[in-house]
C-alpha cells in the first residue's frame, strides 16, 4: 500500500524549524558583523572577548556547583521516592504520587513566586542555599518519574532468584537491583543536571545578590547590545557541549 | 527413601480465598513430579512455598527430614527454574551460574570447575560470556536450570519450564530435561498446566483444582483409572454420562441405566448402591465404531447411534455421535476399518460399543 | 516480612520527598494564597493584619484584555503544536529502530540547550537587521519597512518553538504502541490515507493527546520570558503581570493575587483531565 510522504515532509520542516536558530547562532558567533544580518568575514574575536570576560565563567562555575549538588540531591530522593511509588499501594503513596507530579505541571513562574513567599516570609535570605533548595524541589519529581519508569520495567522475580540462589534480602537489593536500576538513576540525574543548569525563572525569583547563575547572566548580557555578539559565542559552546553529553550518554546506554 | 518432600497438611489463605487448602504430598528422592492442574489452582502457591516465598498458614514443609516451613528462600536446600528464567540481565551466562556459588562463598577454585561442569551438562561452554539477552530462549532456560543445579540443591523446583518456548523447542527441550534429570538424579518438582508436559515428565503427577489434590499417581494411572470426572476431563478427552445404578455386581462392575442410551456395564471404581446417581467416564479411543451390531463378547456394551460430524487428523478420524440427546466423540484409527468396511460417512448409522474394563464410575467434581 | 516493618520500610522510604516537597512546595503554594489576603509593606515584604483590598485590586478591568490574552495564546499554541506534533509522532513511530533513535535525538537536542539562548537566537533571526527579515524582504514577502519582532505572532511563534518538543514526546511515546495493522486494516475498509489518519491514528493516540495538550497549554499559561523578550509592550501576559508587580512595583500581596488565579487555571485543566482518564480508565475495565 502506497504511503503518504506528507507526514515525512512534515517532520522534516520541524527539525529544520527546531534547528534553523540555533545554526543561525553559530554562524554568527563567527561572523564580525555585531548584528550578524550579512556575513562581513570569518572571526575568532567574540571567542576571545567571551574568554576574557570574568563574569561569565565565575557564573558557570556557580552553575555547574548547583546543579551537581541538586541533581545528587534529586537522584537520592527521587530513587527513594520511585522505589516506595512503585513498591507500595496505599493512601500514602495515592498522595505522594499527586504530590510528585504536581511539579511537573506547575508552571515555573509559580514555582519560583511561592518559594519567594516562604522565604520572604520565614526571613531567610535569598542566596546559593535558596537556590539549591528550588532546584532540588523541581529535579525531585523529574528523576522520581525516570526511575520510576525504569523500575516498570523490572522484573521482581530476579531478586526472588536472587534469593533463591542463597542471597540475602539486603544482597539481592545490592547485587541485582542497583546495579539494574543505576543506568535509570543516572539517566534521571542527567535529567535533573540539564533541567538546573537550563532553569532561568526560578532561579530568577530566588537568586540574592552575587548568585548569578549563568542563565541569568545571559539574560542581562542581553539587555546590553555591546555584549550580544558574546552570547553567540556562548551559546556555540554551550550547543556543542551539550551534543557532546548527549553523544557521552547514547554511548553510556548502549554500554549499560 | 519414599518421604524425601513432605508436604504435611499445608494451607495458605490470600483474602477470601483458599489459594491451597490443606494439601499432603510425599515425593520420593530423586523422583519427577508434577504439579498439574489450571491457573489458579494453587500450584504455583504450593510451589513458592516450597520455595520459601511465600510462608504456609499452616502445616509443615520437610526436606529429607528437616523442618523448612519456617526457613528463608536463601537458607533452603532448594533452587527453582522461574518461569520466565529470571536471569540476570547484568551478569554474563557463567556469572548468572556462578551467583549461587559465590553466595555460599565457596572458594574460587570450586566455583570455577562447578561452572564448567554446569556449562558441559547444559552443552553451552561456547556461550559463557554472552549475556543472556544474547541467547536464543532455549538456551536460556539451560541457563537458568545450570544455574540451578550447581548449588547441587536436594530438590529442584521448575515452575512451567516450557511455557515460553515455542512447540518445537519445547518437544526438543522435553527430551533435554528427562535427560538431565536422569543424569543428575536430583528430585525435580514441576509445575504446569499442560498435561502432555506433565505426562511426558513425570514419574507421578498430582492433578490440582480449586486449592484441593485431586489425584496422585502415575501418568498411565491418571490416564486410564482417573476418580473425579475433573481429573478425567483435565487429563485427555473424555465423555461423561450420568445414569442411575441398576444393579451391582461383585467382580466391581455396576450396570447403569442411562437415559436415551441403555444400560452399559462399567467399573464402579469403590463402593456403589443400587438407585445411586452416577457418573460415568468414557474415552473416545475406546469407543469402536462398526457398520454391523459387533458380535457377542463385544456386544456387552452396544448402542445404536448417527455419525453427526467428523473430522480427519491424519493418524486418527474423530467422530461426533448423536445417540438420542447425547454427542459422544469416538475417535478411530484408520486402519480399524480395513477388511472390506467402509469408512462412515456423515448421516451412517453404526454401532457405538466399549469394554466394560473401558468404562469408569467417576466422582463428580467440576468438569473442565 | 512482617506487616509492622513494611509500614516502617515504607514510612522511611517514602518520608524524604514527602517532607521535602511539603516544606518546599505545599507550603510555599498555600502562603501565596495566604498572602493574597496580607497588606503589603513598602520593603517588598508583606505587612501585618489581613486585607481583601488586594483582591477587589485584581479585579481592576485592565486584567480582562491579559487574562484573554494568554488564554488565547496558549490555546493557540496549544493548537499549532498538535498540528504540528501529530504528524512528527507518526512519522517516528513508522520508522525503523535506527532511525527512529535518530529523530529522537534531532527532537531532543535543540530542546536541551539552554531557554535563554533559544530564545535570543529567535531575537537574532527576527532582528530588523537579522537575515530573516532580509531574506523576506528579499523574496518580497515582507514590505521594506516591516519589523518581525515586537509582535504577538512573535510570541506565538517562539512559544511554539519552545514547546514543540513537549507536544512530540509524549505523543510519539503514545504512537510507538500503536498497532499500525489497524491502518493497513482500515485502507483495505476503503478509507483513503487521511481518513485513515484522522479516524485511526488519532483517536488510537488519544492517551498522549491530551497530556501533549495539557503539558503545552498549562507551560503556556505561565510564560513571561518569552512576551517579555520578543513581544511588544501591548503583548503581556499574565505570568508577565505577575513578574511585574515582585520585582518592579515590589508588591508580593497584590502578586500572590495574580498567582493564586494562575494557579487556579492551571489546576482546573488538571483535574478534568486526571478524572476524565479516571472515568475513562474505569469504562474500559
Amino acid at each position: 500500500m502506497k504511503r503518504s510522504r506528507l507526514p515525512a515532509f512534515i517532520t522534516l520542516g520541524v527539525i529544520l524549524f527546531l534547528f534553523a536558530p540555533l545554526v543561525v547562532l553559530v554562524v554568527n558567533s563567527f561572523n564580525a558583523s555585531r548584528f550578524g544580518g550579512e556575513w562581513e568575514g570569518f572571526t575568532w574575536n567574540w571567542y576571545v572577548k567571551l574568554w576574557a570576560a570574568g563574569e561569565v565563567w565565575e557564573s558557570l562555575w556557580i552553575t555547574l556547583k548547583i546543579a551537581l549538588s541538586a541533581s545528587l540531591a534529586a537522584m537520592v530522593f527521587g530513587t527513594l521516592a520511585a522505589y516506595a511509588l512503585h513498591r507500595f499501594r496505599s493512601w500514602l503513596q495515592n498522595v505522594h504520587h499527586m504530590l510528585i507530579t504536581l511539579p511537573l505541571v506547575m508552571p515555573d513562574i509559580l514555582m519560583g513566586m511561592s518559594l519567594l513567599a516562604l522565604f520572604v516570609l520565614t526571613g531567610v535570605e535569598t542566596g546559593l542555599l535558596t537556590i539549591w533548595i528550588a532546584h532540588v524541589s523541581f529535579c525531585l519529581s523529574f528523576v522520581t518519574m525516570v526511575v520510576l519508569g525504569r523500575l516498570q520495567d523490572f522484573d521482581f522475580t530476579l531478586l526472588d532468584a536472587a534469593r533463591d540462589l542463597g542471597a540475602s534480602q539486603a544482597t539481592a537489593v545490592k547485587m541485582v537491583l542497583l546495579p539494574l536500576l543505576l543506568p535509570g538513576v543516572l539517566a534521571g540525574g542527567l535529567l535533573a543536571f540539564t533541567l538546573s543548569i537550563d532553569d532561568y525563572v526560578i532561579t530568577f525569583f530566588v537568586s540574592g545578590p552575587g548568585t548569578t547563575t549563568l542563565p541569568l547572566r545571559v539574560a542581562s548580557m542581553m539587555k546590553t547590545s555591546r555584549s550580544l555578539p558574546m552570547i553567540n559565542a556562548l551559546s556555540t559552546l554551550l550547543i556543542a557541549s551539550t551534543f557532546l553529553f548527549a553523544a557521552l550518554s547514547s554511548r553510556l546506554q548502549r554500554h549499560v | 527413601m519414599d518421604d524425601f518432600l513432605v508436604i504435611d497438611h499445608v494451607s495458605k489463605i490470600f483474602g477470601a480465598q483458599r489459594a491451597v487448602d490443606d494439601v499432603s504430598l510425599t515425593v520420593a528422592q530423586g523422583e519427577a513430579f508434577s504439579l498439574l492442574g489450571p491457573s489458579g489452582c494453587g500450584k504455583t502457591t504450593l510451589l513458592r512455598m516450597i520455595a520459601g516465598f511465600e510462608r504456609p498458614d499452616s502445616g509443615r514443609i520437610l526436606v529429607g527430614g528437616q523442618d523448612i516451613t519456617a526457613l528463608p528462600p536463601e537458607l533452603r536446600p532448594v533452587n527453582t527454574v522461574f518461569q520466565n528464567y529470571a536471569l540476570f540481565p547484568h551478569l554474563s551466562v557463567w556469572d548468572n551460574i556462578a551467583f549461587g556459588l559465590r553466595m555460599s562463598r565457596r572458594p574460587r577454585e570450586e566455583i570455577r570447575s562447578g561452572v564448567d561442569r554446569m556449562l558441559e551438562l547444559v552443552r553451552l561452554s561456547e556461550h559463557a560470556r554472552k549475556r543472556p539477552a544474547q541467547l536464543s530462549g532455549g538456551q536460556r532456560q539451560r541457563v537458568a536450570i545450570a544455574r540451578a543445579l550447581v548449588n547441587r540443591p536436594q530438590v529442584l523446583l521448575l515452575d512451567e519450564p516450557l511455557a515460553a518456548l515455542d512447540l518445537k523447542l519445547r518437544q526438543h527441550m522435553l527430551m533435554e530435561l528427562n535427560a538431565i534429570h536422569e543424569k543428575v538424579g536430583t528430585t525435580f518438582i514441576y509445575v504446569t498446566h499442560d498435561q502432555g508436559e506433565a505426562m511426558s515428565l513425570s514419574d507421578r503427577i498430582a492433578v490440582m483444582n480449586a486449592g484441593k489434590v485431586e489425584q496422585v499417581d502415575s501418568p498411565e494411572h491418571l490416564y486410564e483409572t482417573p476418580n473425579t470426572s475433573f481429573v478425567a476431563s483435565f487429563i485427555g478427552d473424555a465423555n461423561f454420562f450420568t445414569g442411575v445404578a441398576l444393579e451391582v455386581l461383585h467382580e466391581g462392575y455396576v450396570r447403569v441405566l442411562v437415559e436415551g442410551l441403555g444400560s452399559p456395564l462399567v467399573l464402579s471404581n469403590g463402593a456403589v448402591t443400587v438407585n445411586e446417581v452416577l457418573r460415568l467416564m468414557v474415552r473416545p479411543e475406546k469407543i469402536i465404531l462398526t457398520l454391523a451390531r459387533p458380535l457377542s463378547g463385544e456386544s456387552v456394551n452396544a448402542f445404536r447411534g448417527v455419525v453427526e460430524d467428523m473430522a480427519y487428523f491424519g493418524s486418527h478420524t474423530r467422530y461426533r455421535i448423536r445417540a438420542g440427546e447425547h454427542r459422544i466423540l469416538a475417535q478411530m484409527q484408520r486402519s480399524r476399518f480395513s477388511g472390506g468396511e467402509i469408512n462412515p460417512a456423515r448421516g451412517a448409522e453404526v454401532w457405538m460399543s466399549f469394554h466394560p474394563d473401558e468404562g469408569r464410575v467417576v466422582r463428580l467434581e467440576g468438569e473442565v | 516480612m512482617s506487616k509492622e516493618s513494611r509500614t516502617v520500610g515504607q514510612w522511611l522510604l517514602t518520608f524524604p520527598s514527602l517532607a521535602w516537597l511539603s516544606l518546599f512546595f505545599v507550603i510555599p503554594a498555600l502562603l501565596v494564597i495566604i498572602t493574597a489576603f496580607r497588606p503589603a509593606d513598602l520593603q517588598g515584604g508583606v505587612g501585618p493584619g489581613w486585607t481583601l483590598a488586594t483582591l477587589r485590586e485584581v479585579q481592576d478591568p485592565v486584567y480582562l484584555p491579559i487574562l484573554w490574552r494568554t488564554l488565547w495564546l496558549s490555546g493557540a499554541t496549544t493548537l499549532v503544536c498538535l498540528a504540528l506534533a501529530l504528524p512528527v509522532a507518526f512519522q517516528m513511530a513508522r520508522v525503523g529502530q535506527r532511525m527512529r533513535q535518530v529523530l529522537l535525538l534531532l527532537i531532543v537536542i535543540p530542546f536541551l540547550s539552554n531557554f535563554l539562548i533559544r530564545i535570543f537566537a529567535w531575537k537574532s533571526l527576527l532582528h530588523p537587521e537579522g537575515p530573516l527579515t532580509k531574506l523576506l524582504i528579499w523574496l518580497h514577502l515582507i514590505p521594506e519597512n516591516a519589523v518581525l519582532l515586537n509582535h504577538v505572532g512573535t510570541v506565538l511563534l517562539v512559544l511554539v518553538y519552545t514547546q514543540l518538543p513537549f507536544a512530540i514526546l509524549p505523543l510519539y511515546a503514545a504512537a510507538e504502541k500503536f498497532d499500525f495493522g489497524l491502518l493497513d486494516a482500515a485502507r483495505d475498509l476503503g478509507a483513503g490515507p487521511w481518513r485513515a489518519f484522522s479516524k485511526v491514528f488519532v483517536p488510537g493516540v488519544r492517551r498522549g493527546l491530551i497530556s501533549s495538550s495539557v503539558m503545552v497549554f498549562v507551560c503556556c499559561l505561565g510564560q513571561y520570558v518569552i512576551p517579555q523578550m520578543v513581544g511588544g509592550t501591548s503583548d503581556e501576559m499574565l505570568g508577565s503581570k505577575i513578574a511585574q508587580r515582585v520585582f518592579s512595583d515590589r508588591n508580593l500581596p497584590h502578586a500572590s493575587a495574580l498567582a493564586g488565579g494562575l494557579m487556579l487555571a492551571v489546576l482546573v485543566p488538571m483535574l478534568i483531565v486526571v478524572l476524565w482518564q479516571q472515568f475513562g480508565r474505569k469504562e474500559s475495565e
